[in-house]
């Protein structure tokens, strides 16, 4: 505990140096815009911006990356109250009660309140990432491939039994990103895979032009089809707003506690962000006593979804720095920036380059906290970003991408695969197939394909290795329960089981 | 609906059919040192070809009570849509030749005047103003080399 607080405060020698807040400053800036404006989501904005990050030094370059994601989270909100549009999926949330609020003319304090509970909902997800992460760090020491390759069945099960969308196509999915990341070069043994001859597929797909086709094009798309029309709110935040605001969010800590405990904790497994805003909602209408407020207004109908949002994003950063796992796309796109570093994110990042983790971590601190002030004093120049006509921003974010998929290689190719993904995440996103699972297994594709085989070769071959108590047996057997829980829950429901005895 | 639905089946069939055809070519049982090259896909495609099927019999027996069931897009939704993927396209076609800033600038300029009829001031102004800067700032700032295309390099002289 005071060994954390020590590192810590080294960090936050690193995160303070006057270079890096400026980088932390423009990546919130970029990002705050980024989550403004729909079309262009976290996990893209990111995406586009690594050719960039690579001319930094590494923890430089994570902030910024990392700066971006709490920029989009914090903007994300902005959209939704004032113009009823969710500029990130975690925001839909939002709109319920923080467009109704706007409306009746009370848009600066819906601001306030939203970006306070962003606030504490980070305050919750950065000390839990503080304290919790060095810990599970030291205990994924202990993993062996075997270990590894369960927590990613874990990762992958929780996706198919908890994700809410058609399991088989969740299945279909993952495997269809794991394939593609199988196409190139074989890591151990140097053979060519589905190359069949053609030179350009020898270096595979790229998980960060699959992102920006995927979530930037696909994301266009969508938005062109449904035919944006912008209606939106006039907002100032003034001293009055945020007294109020304040005022407000202290009557409401059970809204606040509530979205932020949800928050960290579905922010600790995959696709956290979006179902911990949509759970918090539903708890927090659920326990208070004027529910038929929820829907007309009702604060606690910000505060809840917003905090949650944000302490599961923020909460995100844990699984993948000390497991190398990302719980969503965004996370997986800065993971692929820490692996351009020759940064390996997993237990070892801790012992090897503990000034990184650590100037990362305290720069969640200094991110979230400067993200907060920059919010809170220009949300109306934010939201002004919209105004500005759609047919000038999109051909713009269209650029914006080709340039982001051309320079992860450098590479032609790269950008005509951009449009081909974004294409199919355009179908994939109408017909139910999920987008995350896929490019998360895009992105582990080959640490998961190399764990297995390494587990299988210390196993002579045998799969019970996958099972070896005392650490992969646990994770294994709670994969495969949250595989099957979509099963087991029809099933339960089919026969629910003995009849309670009544005395 | 209906004819994506079975169009993305068979894709997604196809893809794991091409990704099992190629492990077997590999070898996808226990090799010299471990796991062959194929193993991993072979299952991988396996899993796909099953998925994909099994969805296919889902969409067949739900559209045969139901229908089709309703389209895929909203009425007219396909035009714009296409007026964005067409011109998108073209542009990275026109990349090859005369690099991206230009051709970005071209379709800036194409985009807002044809399709969302803004002034010409204001289309001439950003579809300048933006590839200029970010030329300056990926190719002079940051050293990001972009694509110059064929005749790039000449059509910028500095």
């Amino acid at each position: 505990m005071a060994g954390d607080i020590q590192n810590l405060m080294m960090g936050l020698g690193i995160a303070l140096q006057p270079y890096n807040i400026t980088v932390a400053i423009v990546g919130l800036v970029l990002g705050i815009i980024v989550g403004v404006l729909p079309g262009l989501g976290g996990a893209n904005g990111v995406a586009i911006l690594i050719p960039v990050v690579v001319t930094m030094p590494a923890t430089t370059g994570v902030i910024l990356l990392s700066s971006i994601y709490w920029g989009a989270l914090y903007g994300g909100s902005i959209t939704s109250i004032l113009f009823n549009i969710p500029g990130e999926p975690w925001s839909v949330a939002t709109t319920f009660d923080g467009y109704p609020m706007a409306k009746s003319g009370r848009a600066g304090k819906a601001l306030v309140l939203a970006f306070l509970a962003h606030g504490v909902g980070a305050v919750f997800g950065v000390v839990m990432l503080t304290f919790f992460a060095p810990i599970i760090a030291e205990f994924a020491l202990k993993f062996g491939p075997a270990e590894i390759f369960a927590v990613m069945m874990l990762t992958f099960s929780a996706f198919v039994g908890l994700g809410g969308t058609s399991p088989l196509k969740t299945v279909a999915a993952i495997l269809f990103g794991f394939i593609l990341a199988a196409v190139g070069m074989d890591i151990v043994s140097g053979q060519l895979r589905m190359t069949f001859g053609f030179v350009d597929l020898m270096g595979g797909f790229n998980f960060i032009v699959a992102v920006i086709g995927l979530f930037g094009l696909g994301e266009i798309f969508l938005t062109v089809e449904e035919g944006l029309n912008i209606e939106g709110i006039k907002a100032r935040v003034g001293l009055k707003d945020i007294r109020e605001g304040l005022a407000e969010i202290i009557r409401y800590p059970k809204a606040l506690i509530m979205g932020s405990l949800i928050g960290c904790w579905m922010g600790l497994k995959p696709g956290g962000a979006t179902p911990a805003s949509f759970m918090a909602y539903g708890f927090c209408k659920q326990s208070y006593s004027n529910k038929d407020e929820f829907g007309k207004g009702a604060s606690a109908g910000i505060i809840a979804p917003e905090s949650a949002a944000h302490g599961a994003g923020t909460s995100a950063t844990l699984p993948m720095i000390t497991l190398g796992i990302p719980g969503s796309p965004t996370m997986a796109v800065i993971m692929g920036g820490l692996m351009i570093f020759g940064l390996q994110p997993g237990p070892m990042l801790f012992k090897e380059h503990a000034d990184f983790v650590w100037g990362l971590i305290a720069s969640c601190w200094v991110g979230n906290f400067l993200g907060f002030f920059l919010v809170l004093a220009f949300a109306p120049i934010f939201a002004a970003v919209l105004k500005i006509r759609f047919a000038i921003i999109m051909p713009i974010i269209v650029y914006v991408c080709a340039i982001g998929a051309y320079s992860v290689n450098n590479r032609m190719i790269d950008v005509y695969y951009m449009i081909i993904f974004g294409i199919l995440g355009y179908l994939f996103k109408k017909l139910n197939y999920p987008l995350a699972p896929m490019v998360l297994a895009l992105v582990l594709g080959d640490i998961a394909e190399q764990a297995m085989r390494q587990a299988l070769i210390m196993g002579q071959g045998s799969p019970l290795i996958f099972f070896k108590p005392p650490l992969a047996l646990p994770i294994m057997i709670a994969a495969l329960i949250i595989f099957f829980w979509p099963l087991i829950s029809t099933w339960k429901r089919k026969f629910p089981g003995e009849p309670v005895p009544t005395s | 609906m209906r004819k994506a639905e079975i169009f993305i089946a068979v894709l997604l069939l196809a893809i794991g059919i091409i990704a099992v055809v190629d492990s077997v070519r590999l070898g996808f049982g226990w090799g010299m040192s471990g796991p062959e090259s194929g193993f991993f896909p072979f299952y991988l495609g396996t899993g796909t070809i099953l998925c994909s099927l099994l969805v296919l019999s889902n969409v067949f027996k739900k559209y045969k009570k139901g229908g089709a069931a309703g389209r895929l897009m909203p009425e007219g939704a396909l035009t714009p849509i296409l007026w964005v993927l067409i011109p998108a396209t073209v542009m990275i076609v026109i990349t090859e030749f005369v690099g991206l800033h230009i051709a970005a600038a071209l379709y800036l300029a194409f985009y807002m005047r044809a399709v969302g009829k803004i002034r010409w001031v204001t289309t001439i102004f950003v579809s300048l103003l933006v590839p200029m800067s970010l030329y300056i700032a990926f190719d002079k700032l940051f050293l990001v080399p972009l694509p110059q295309g064929l005749w790039g390099a000449r059509l910028i002289p500095f």
